[in-house]
């Protein structure tokens, strides 16, 4: 694990030394700040607001302005960690050098997950300015803020394992698309079927949107964190896996 | 078996076989390299040189066989085993969007050389490979030649005890090869360097022995001194001042010749005459023509002003080497 840290490093310079970052946070930090004024601006024209209805609530969950963001975001920020190595030839020089697959796996994830958070930390002066102008429920800030990082990293794992299995960053991209469309859809299923069928237990399970409803009211229940826990450790393994393999092909 | 009992042997390859689907890339090749030799491994392109230094390196897995670096297994102590080496492959793959200082500092990190001797380090490898001057230069904005010896720098970067270089002269000028010959050399004195390449004149330039490997085979193994005697030319050209046509009948009489051509191009009284050896010769029977052939010109009363034994290319090497092994066929 000692490998860890120099392609950590090196990850994140490459990261943000090519305009792809900055173009990707910037995009994001708008439209984030357009939702955000949309929301408080919808909120400020209504007559009777209740408890469960606010600002805070909307702008991470029951809304779909949040995953629009993530579904665009992850794709391209995980596309070429693997990829672009793998078609530039630099996989060679690395995987040459004494570091063992899970520690370029983590270095690399770890990196993405880092911009990640980078890109959500400027989010919190909105809640700032929230909070000075009425009262906001911190502890549902953090539950929310939670919400976040767990859909967050878990995509971004999908992607650093579909990076893993192709040499085309395109086809990196399209496969991290597809999968966490499928995803949503498969968790939208559980409004389309019938309660209590397995179907319906099933989309519940999965379903993005109910986690992040419950996160975003300050519910931060135990089986939407394993559920994302074990959807980020299966995909970094099968990249493991899937790294190690390359020596075999 | 003599050379790796008097030297410690550090790499070990044992009936080392690598098939990709049906295609064998390399076919059950063994061979030892001794501490502080300077091996190079000399085929044509795509006789498996490559994939057998990618299995040395550590970046494919052997479908057969067993590999040890420094007494590491490359399969099963495949860490400990990559410790060891200092690899280049052929392509040179560098970051472009990387500083040439920056680039080495991350690879000393990786190669865990500790913190306080990597600065040194670094600074010994860009010094022996010549690239000071460049050391702050984005790597995407340099040339070719700049480019190969950042790959150099990095093989050696961790002063690993084995570095191993995949045509490490392609796509250099002239100078540039020279200079690369001149390091390679200078890095056997505390390195076991292993190389590959596809020119003959190069393994005998570097190398203390050479693998010789075509079609997945190793067909032959030697010192370097070896492989030079079967380098035998196959023609010999001489430059002459006088009638080319009386020049061109003396050489035609002496025994051993069968072909004689007369090159064009050449300036001023002298005339360049190509005089090819008739088949059968062998080593020494092609000295005593050679002095012949010079005895009777300077008898006809013309100047001979050089003489020159051409040919022996790599492929009559080959050709050499594999006519006993495989008979040609009907």
């Amino acid at each position: 694990m000692k490998s860890f840290w120099p392609i950590y490093k090196r990850e994140l310079f490459a990261f943000f030394v090519t305009p792809l970052a900055w173009v990707l946070i910037v995009v994001f930090l708008i439209v984030q700040g357009m939702h955000f004024f949309l929301l408080v601006d919808h909120f400020a024209h209504q007559a009777d607001v209740t408890g469960d209805e606010t600002p805070l609530s909307a702008f991470f969950g029951n809304t779909v302005l949040l995953y629009l963001v993530v579904f665009l975001l992850v794709p391209p920020m995980t596309m070429r960690l693997f990829a672009e190595e793998r078609r530039s030839g630099t996989i060679e020089t690395l995987m040459t050098a004494p570091v063992s697959s899970a520690a370029v796996v983590l270095a690399k994830y770890a990196a993405v997950l880092t911009t990640y958070v980078a890109m959500w930390l400027p989010t919190v002066l909105y809640l700032v300015i929230l909070g000075r102008t009425g009262t906001l429920d911190w502890h549902t800030a953090a539950s929310a803020y939670t919400g976040v990082l767990l859909v967050g990293a878990a995509y971004l794992a999908l992607g650093c394992c579909a990076s893993a299995l192709t040499r085309s960053q395109f086809l990196a991209m399209i496969w991290t698309a597809l999968v966490l469309l499928v995803l949503f859809i498969l968790g939208i299923g559980e409004f389309a079927t019938r309660q209590g069928s397995v179907m319906h237990d099933v989309c519940a399970y999965v379903s993005v949107w109910a986690h992040m409803n419950d996160f975003a009211s300050g519910v931060v229940d135990s089986r939407h964190v394993v559920f994302y826990v074990t959807l980020i450790a299966l995909p970094l393994f099968v990249a493991t896996r899937a790294v190690d393999a390359w020596r075999w092909g | 078996m003599l050379a790796a009992l008097q030297r410690p042997t550090v790499i070990r390859v044992s009936h080392l076989t690598k098939r990709y689907g049906a295609r064998v890339a390399v076919d059950d090749v063994s061979f030892a390299v001794g501490r502080g030799e300077v091996v190079g491994f000399l085929g044509p392109n795509g006789a498996g040189k490559s994939t057998t230094l990618r299995i040395l390196a550590g970046f494919v897995g052997p479908t057969n066989g067993k590999v040890t670096i420094a007494d590491h297994d490359v399969v099963e102590d495949s860490l400990e085993a990559r410790r060891c080496i200092g690899y280049m492959p052929e392509s040179v793959p560098l970051y472009p969007e990387m500083r040439v200082l920056e680039y080495l500092r991350f690879r000393a990190e990786l190669k865990r050389v500790p913190r306080a001797r990597r600065g040194a380090y670094v600074d010994d490898a860009l010094r022996l490979s010549g690239i000071v001057e460049v050391a702050n230069k984005r790597i995407g904005h340099l040339s070719k030649g700049y480019r190969q010896r950042v790959g150099l720098a990095d093989a050696i970067v961790g002063k690993p005890p084995i570095v191993i270089l995949d045509e490490p002269t392609a796509g250099l000028d002239p100078n540039q090869i020279r200079d690369a010959r001149a390091l390679i050399r200078a890095l056997g004195s505390d390195h076991t360097v292993v190389l590959s390449t596809h020119i003959l004149s190069e393994v005998e330039a570097c190398a203390t022995r050479v693998l010789l490997i075509h079609r997945g085979k190793l067909v032959a193994q030697g010192p370097t001194e070896a492989i030079r005697t079967l380098r035998n030319p196959t023609a010999v050209e001489i430059e002459v001042r006088g009638n080319p046509e009386i020049a061109e009948r003396c050489l035609g009489n002496v025994d051993g010749i069968g072909r004689v051509v007369h090159l064009h191009g050449s300036g001023g009284h002298g005339v360049r005459l190509h005089a090819i050896f008739a088949e059968a010769m062998a080593g020494e029977g092609r000295a005593r023509a050679i002095e012949q052939a010079v005895a009777a010109l300077v008898a006809a009363g013309l100047g001979v002003r050089g003489v020159r034994t051409t040919g022996g290319s790599l492929e009559d090497v080959f050709e050499a080497l594999t006519k006993e092994a495989m008979p040609e066929g009907p």
